[in-house]
């Protein structure tokens, strides 16, 4: 929660009208002599840069892509629990990878901070808890699809990521609380629930009902 | 195909976050593959994470570490994901579950446990115990219940028990309360992926002597 109150100013700066003034100057602000300027940070158009990464292998855009995200991949590591040199090492892997894998990245399906955060997350995975990470592989034949097309994705528009941090910030207290720990605590509903002294079925609505203002403010139906 | 019983939203939301072990997201994923809606939930469950990301507070990396990246940076584009050979005929095994076994359910050599009972262990290394469990029509597992969660995916067939009836795709999540005897329907062999995270407790002696010799 403190981590949403504190975050007010980069919310700001990821509404509409921020991220149209930032995609006007963004030659000037990354490409520019003031490129690596910490005040140049907040409104950066992320998913331009990776697309840019991605297409043209524009080492300028990837070092902002690092200015920005290598120091909160580090700090998602740290909060998980690693200790300071494997959140570094693990930070500076995951850059690696968004450099490797960034032709990937399709914008119309995930911002560049979901992507990035699905990377991380299975580095964690990877290399600290040395297990594998199974998921559904979208161009697996036996894989159901959707019966209207695309309903089973998400696709971006420009304002999400301000409806998304809206949304979050406008969770209860409890609800907040739960999601930060389904994703920082690294453990099981059960064993939150047993550390928050709640009943399993307490945790599980507070998670619903997160959920459902979540989804609303993407606009999909619950 | 329409799905009646899917996962709830703290399951999910453990595979998407990354907090749940690699057997509940190998159960978890196999459902996300037949289950269009809660690829549509998880989907935004990751975008979550995306905004957490954003959120959380930075820590400085060290100094120089721009520069050794930058100069572990190569030219070399991503390989292209592997296109797979048009299959000839349908597959019920999606992926991850299907990298597991080997193949496709034809593919498995099934251990005979009891009368109409076969399985086969997946991922002895894990914590949790990972079976996929064929039981011929009309066949049961016998009256259990459990010491911790149980969670178990239909692929084929199906099964009834006082829960409801459960077709493929369908997930049932079931607590050391539920006492069950489930029953395969009787149209033909049921297939299902079975974690669990303590063993089955079977009420019967015998059953519960074949369930400890075998892992069941």
């Amino acid at each position: 929660m403190m981590a949403y109150a504190s975050l007010a100013h980069d919310r700001q700066l990821f509404s509409p009208s921020g991220l149209r003034g930032a995609r006007a100057g963004m030659r000037h602000r990354f490409f520019g002599p003031r490129a690596m300027n910490d005040e140049a940070k907040p409104a950066a158009p992320f998913n331009d840069l990776l697309v840019l990464v991605g297409r043209a292998r524009d080492r300028r855009a990837f070092e902002a892509l690092f200015a920005h995200f290598a120091p909160r991949i580090k700090g998602y590591l740290l909060r998980l629990g690693a200790g300071g040199a494997i959140a570094e090492d693990l930070a500076q892997e995951t850059m690696l990878v968004i450099w490797r894998k960034a032709q990937l990245f399709d914008a119309t399906k995930a911002s560049a901070s979901t992507w990035i955060f699905t990377i991380a997350r299975n580095l964690r995975i990877d290399a600290l808890r040395r297990e594998r990470r199974p998921d559904f592989d979208p161009n697996d034949p036996a894989l159901v699809p959707a019966e209207e097309p695309e309903a089973d994705v998400l696709l971006m528009r420009d304002d999400d990521d301000s409806r998304l941090h809206e949304a979050l910030r406008n969770l209860s207290p409890e609800q907040a609380q739960v999601v930060q720990m389904s994703f920082f605590a690294d453990k099981p509903h059960s064993l939150i629930a047993a550390e928050l002294g709640l009943p399993l079925g307490t945790v599980k609505s507070r998670l619903r009902l997160a959920m459902v203002r979540i989804r609303a403010a993407l606009g999909a139906a619950s | 195909m329409t799905i009646r019983h899917h996962p709830g939203d703290e399951l999910l939301l453990a595979h998407a976050s990354g907090a749940s072990g690699e057997a509940v997201s190998l159960i978890v994923a196999t459902h996300l593959a037949l289950c269009p809606a809660c690829r549509g939930k998880v989907a935004a469950m990751e975008q979550m994470g995306g905004a957490l990301l954003d959120d959380i507070a930075p820590a400085a990396m060290d100094d120089g570490a721009l520069r050794s990246v930058m100069d572990r940076l190569d030219d070399a584009a991503a390989p292209a994901a592997a296109m797979l050979p048009p299959s000839s005929r349908p597959m019920i095994a999606p992926e991850p579950l299907r990298s597991y076994l080997g193949g496709d359910f034809d593919r498995v050599r099934w251990i005979p446990i009891g009368p109409g009972v076969s399985y086969r262990p997946l991922l002895k290394h894990s914590a949790s115990r990972v079976q996929v469990i064929r039981t011929a029509p009309g066949a049961g597992v016998g009256l259990h219940t459990h010491g911790g969660e149980e969670l178990t995916l239909v692929l084929a067939g199906g099964f009834s028990d006082v829960t409801g009836n459960y077709r493929r795709g369908d997930l049932q999540t079931t607590t050391p309360d539920v006492l069950h005897r489930p029953v395969t329907d009787a149209d033909g062999y049921c297939i299902t992926l079975a974690v669990t995270d303590a063993p089955l407790k079977f009420k019967s002696p015998i059953v519960g002597l074949l369930g400890r010799i075998f892992g069941f």
